[in-house]
């Protein structure tokens, strides 16, 4: 699937640092080890933006284009400093994200027409995160009419059907999963992201990764068109390119329910199972999933 | 469990691959979504057969039928409900709580009752507490005593009524005088089937099944929905804990596990005839607001009793996704003056209960603050950006402590010490001090504070 | 259409822990039906009731609950006798007065206490801390050399001090209270944690009970869910039997201290809520809802 880099993230202390200090350094060697790393296109993370939201996303963007050919997801709640990094993205890029909030069609949107840009749409309204599937179902076609009504075209929408963490609402995680498998019958043609990293928010850190990993790969069987990652993940880019097949299988074996002989695999592989198992509510999350 | 709308598509035109739009959505299998969460009517598609559109009506109708009693602003729903367990989902309409009052009960009695009905109402996080309903219930004997109390009652009351005769002659007569109000007819059995549902085929009003067993409910309600009656509530007849548990757990079971439609419906439950004292009746009261019942009938009103029964009624009937909320206010405890602390905390309401309760068990006088913070605890807030220095600062200028108090000092949780820099900033006449980590902690903290402030 | 009552069976059972010793011995636990089901399988061991008894002297305590046993709040001893003469089919002693914000006394006194009330009064013991971590380290440990092969059920032990508590339970022959704050998978995980020390049948899950209108509906759903996954879909690490600590979280309410009617029942209330989302033990404090609500469990009602 297409990969989309999450490094240049506000929240890093670094990278929060650097941008407001206006360094260069920092981001430009990030957006490089992502583009050797493969990333399809590059996330830049401006958060909420309140301090000079206009320079700061024109900075951001010129900043990051200066070291690399990739496209660009531009990600922030402000219009302002949205605009301002639309306007001089060289390549076509993503407006990260629209939603079904009001203030979202009234601001977001119209920016994705006007600069011609694709645009991941979320399934948020501003009621908050729809809990199941048929809620999420309902609140994304109130909100791509919407968009449609604005003149933005089915193929250059990319659903995000919101990742919770599943440590904090583990059914969450597989209402997200029938979402995506259900979407291309529900919306013939759009495109589908996720933000992958949010599953293991509140995980053990070193464990993050094998959720994180498994997670892409019961997406891309149901289709996922893309995702946000930690590009520098090796395994998990080696995954993507087809690598690790034995893994792939495994993770698709527990899908389809199969009988998996545990004694037979090895530790990393029995990993895998255990987490497929979690994320598809089969077994109740604790982080210590791997240890029983 | 009503049915998905994967399960919808199959029966669609073409197998649900026509994809027309005629019904304004894109897919076959979106209409069929919509179908599924209500949020769209059969009739939208030209291209239903109507064999499948029958099936189809008969597969969305909810699993357990939704019943009004009563009318206007009192009415109250029940059914309609989707799961075993609240954590499934939520339970829906709260249980009907009623008084019953017999025609051989003593005048005084009488009156106490339905003085007790209209005056016990309770205040409990912005909401009003009270029984909904009054059951009458006829002794064998004078008719007329029963028409005599049900014509007092409904001048005297507004709400929903239900009417319990094993006459069916003072039943249907009674039901007569008030079919406009719509009580809910006690009992329906095979004996009398035959003369409620021309009575009530003429003047609609709910009724209730009545057997001694769940099996003998079946041909009942099969009976009444051939008459086309399905405003129907079911009493299996349980007479102590065990038989009850068994009952409502077999119904609710039948009615969502097995699309068994002769169970669909509410149920009502007499612990007022079960249990030997008044506190083993309100434990069992208890027991059946866990257990499903749609009614429950008491014996009686008392302020120390009801209150804690309406409260758990409440509690097991919110919905586990959505937080208990306070609303955004000052929240004076211990009769503060303008010296007091202040404190500040998130509206959710079990942060609320806690801190609320610690400070008043503390006996320092206290302003306590409550802001808007989406229902959240404190940490979740603070991570979703809702209680920061920058959202925290306006609420206190414009909630109006500033002018309740002489002074500038604002505790804030200890779980948020973080903040406390930025809140400095954004309330630079304020002094901010990290208060406890812990509820807990505050009944030492607070004396220990205001002691070193005088100093 | 023909009814056919759905009655279900399931693969996974409790954990059965037996708590005492000898003839005063409890079993708790052995269910592999949901809560008070009996009409679709056996409970194995129903419910049980403990009563609660503070050693310091029922300090704080709402008026209501210390009248049935004014005689003997001073004297542990005399207390936790008189509650078996209630009924109770436990005693748990609180160790309140070894909290280190209060009097602080001692894990040799603590101690001294337990092992007394072991050769004095015939019951089951549970014994809980003060809730302070490091004291009830200190604490239980003590308590459980002091008073090894007795097989008392002590706690609480927290993701943050378990380690040490589990190894002197396992030493000692005894049981422990795995205590979390309202959080289903912290609950797993301390379970699973301290499986590795400790057999399943001697684990009991207090997944912190919290009194009608007070958040109760929290520890209500967490106790449902934690019997569901343990009986229902058979996880091995919840098939543990649950204790329900809610006397004191009860009767510390303005609402309980106002009048005692509405004391006993908003105890009461809270008690039959819990039995029914799983509960295995019950800690109440006052008789009358001891009586009540063992009717209940027993079918008597």
């Amino acid at each position: 699937m297409i990969l989309i880099g999450e490094n240049i993230h506000i929240i890093s202390k670094v990278i929060g640092e650097a941008i407001r200090n206006r360094d260069a350094g920092p981001i430009q060697s990030l957006a490089k080890a992502q583009t050797e790393a493969g990333a399809d296109y590059l996330d830049l993370n401006l958060g909420p933006a309140r301090k000079d939201p206009e320079q700061a996303g024109g900075w951001l963007v010129e900043t990051v284009q200066e070291v690399t050919d990739l496209p660009i997801s531009l990600d922030t709640m402000n219009h302002v400093a949205m605009e301002a990094g639309l306007k001089i993205c060289q390549k076509r890029p993503i407006l990260n994200s629209a939603s079904g909030k009001a203030d979202s069609k009234a601001y977001m949107m119209p920016l994705a027409v006007k600069y011609n840009t694709s645009v991941i749409i979320s399934v948020l309204t501003d009621q908050g995160c729809p809990p199941d599937v048929d809620s999420r179902v309902e609140s994304i076609m109130d909100t791509i009419a919407c968009a449609g009504g604005l003149g933005i075209k089915t193929e250059d929408i990319w659903v995000d059907p919101i990742i919770l963490p599943v440590s904090a609402d583990q059914k969450q995680v597989r209402e997200a999963l029938e979402f995506i498998k259900i979407l291309p019958d529900l919306l013939p043609g759009v495109k589908s992201l996720i933000g992958l990293s949010n599953l293991s928010n509140g995980a053990p850190t070193p464990l993050r990764g094998v959720l994180n990993r498994t997670y892409m790969i019961m997406m891309e069987k149901y289709g996922l068109y893309s995702a946000i990652v930690d590009v520098l993940d090796p395994e998990l880019m080696e995954l993507n390119r087809g690598g690790l097949p034995e893994v792939r299988e495994l993770i698709h074996k527990v899908m389809d329910g199969a009988h998996i002989d545990m004694a037979a695999l090895s530790e990393r592989e029995c990993n895998y199972v255990k987490t497929a198992r979690v994320l598809l509510g089969e077994s109740l999350y604790s982080h210590a999933w791997l240890e029983s | 469990m009503a049915i998905k709308g994967t399960d919808i598509v199959k029966k669609l035109p073409e197998g649900g691959k026509k994809n027309c739009k005629e019904c304004g959505l894109p897919t076959c299998f979106a209409f069929a979504m919509k179908l599924a969460s209500g949020g769209i009517t059969l009739g939208k598609c030209p291209y239903i057969s109507p064999v499948v559109k029958a099936e189809l009506e008969d597969a969305l109708s909810p699993p357990i039928r939704p019943v009004i009693m009563g009318t206007g602003a009192n009415a109250i729903t029940a059914g309609d409900e989707q799961v075993l367990y609240r954590h499934e989902k939520t339970f829906v309409h709260q249980p009907g709580i009623a008084v019953l009052i017999s025609d051989d009960e003593p005048e005084a009695e009488i009156q106490d009752k339905i003085r007790k009905f209209k005056e016990l109402q309770f205040s409990w996080v912005g909401k009003t507490l009270r029984a909904d309903m009054l059951a009458l219930r006829h002794k064998p004997g004078d008719p007329a005593r029963y028409e005599a109390l049900v014509k007092r009652i409904l001048a005297a009351t507004d709400c929903p009524l239900l009417l319990m005769s094993e006459n069916i002659d003072t039943l249907l007569s009674a039901h007569s005088i008030c079919a406009e109000r719509k009580p809910l007819l006690y009992p329906v059995t095979p004996a009398n089937v035959e003369k409620i549902v021309p009575a009530v085929k003429v003047k609609p009003s709910p009724v209730t099944a009545k057997a001694d067993n769940i099996n003998g409910l079946v041909p009942i309600t099969n009976r009444l929905k051939e008459a086309g009656i399905e405003d129907v509530f079911l009493d299996p007849g349980s007479m102590d804990l065990q038989s009850a548990i068994r009952d409502q757990t077999l119904i609710r079971r039948a009615a969502l596990k097995q699309s068994f439609r002769p169970l669909g419906y509410p149920t009502v439950a007499f612990p007022c005839l079960m249990a030997k004292d008044r506190k083993r009746e309100m434990l069992l009261a208890s027991l059946f607001v866990v257990k499903y019942a749609g009614i429950i009938v008491l014996s009686h009103l008392d302020e120390h009793s009801l209150l804690p029964l309406l409260v758990q009624r409440l509690n097991i009937y919110t919905d586990p996704r959505m937080p208990m909320s306070m609303e955004e206010n000052i929240y004076p405890i211990n009769n503060p003056d303008a010296s007091s602390p202040v404190l500040i905390t998130t509206n959710w309401a079990l942060t609320y209960f806690l801190v609320a309760a610690e400070i008043e068990s503390s006996k320092v006088p206290s302003w306590l603050c409550v802001k808007e913070a989406g229902g959240l605890g404190v940490l979740t807030a603070w991570a979703a950006g809702k209680f920061s220095g920058d959202s925290i600062a306006p609420f206190i200028r414009k909630c109006s402590i500033e002018s309740k108090i002489n002074h500038r000092r604002l505790i804030i949780p200890g779980k948020v010490a973080r903040i406390r820099h930025e809140l400095t900033e954004a309330l630079p006449d304020w002094e901010i001090i990290v208060g406890p980590g812990d509820a807990n902690e505050i009944p030492a903290y607070l004396p220990n504070l205001v002691k070193s402030w005088k100093r | 259409m023909q009814y056919k009552a759905p009655l279900e069976t399931y693969t996974g059972r409790i954990k059965e822990v037996i708590i005492g010793r000898g003839a005063i011995a409890v079993k708790i636990g052995g269910e592999n039906i949901l809560p008070l089901h009996y009409f679709e399988g056996t409970a194995v061991n129903r419910t049980v009731i403990a009563l609660e008894v503070d050693d310091n002297s029922a300090a704080g305590w709402a008026g209501w609950v210390v009248e049935p046993f004014k005689d003997v709040v001073s004297d542990p001893i005399k207390w936790a006798r008189r509650c078996m003469e209630l009924g109770a089919d436990l005693i748990c002693l609180h160790m309140e007065s070894t909290d280190p914000q209060g009097a602080n006394r001692p894990a040799e006194e603590a101690a001294a206490l337990v092992k007394e009330m072991l050769s004095k009064v015939d019951a089951p013991l549970i014994v809980y801390g003060c809730g302070d971590e490091k004291k009830d380290v200190e604490v239980l440990t003590r308590v459980a050399e002091a008073c090894k092969g007795e097989n008392l059920l002590l706690g609480p032990a927290v993701k943050e001090n378990y380690e040490a508590i589990a190894r002197a339970v396992s030493e000692n022959g005894h049981c422990i209270i795995a205590q979390t704050p309202i959080d289903i998978n912290l609950e797993k995980e301390l379970n699973v944690k301290l499986l590795k020390q400790l057999p399943p049948q001697r684990i009991v899950i207090d997944p912190l009970s919290s009194a009608l209108g007070y958040g109760m509906e929290y520890s209500f759903t967490i106790m449902e869910r934690t019997k569901q996954i343990g009986v229902i879909h058979g996880d091995m690490a919840m098939q543990i039997p649950i204790i329900a600590d809610l006397g004191g979280e009860c009767w510390k309410t303005h609402y309980a201290k106002a009048n005692g009617e509405q004391g006993i029942l908003w105890e009461g209330i809270t008690a039959m809520s819990l039995l029914l989302a799983g509960a295995n033990i019950l800690v109440l404090r006052h008789p009358d809802n001891c009586r009540m609500v063992k009717e209940a469990i027993e079918g008597k009602f």
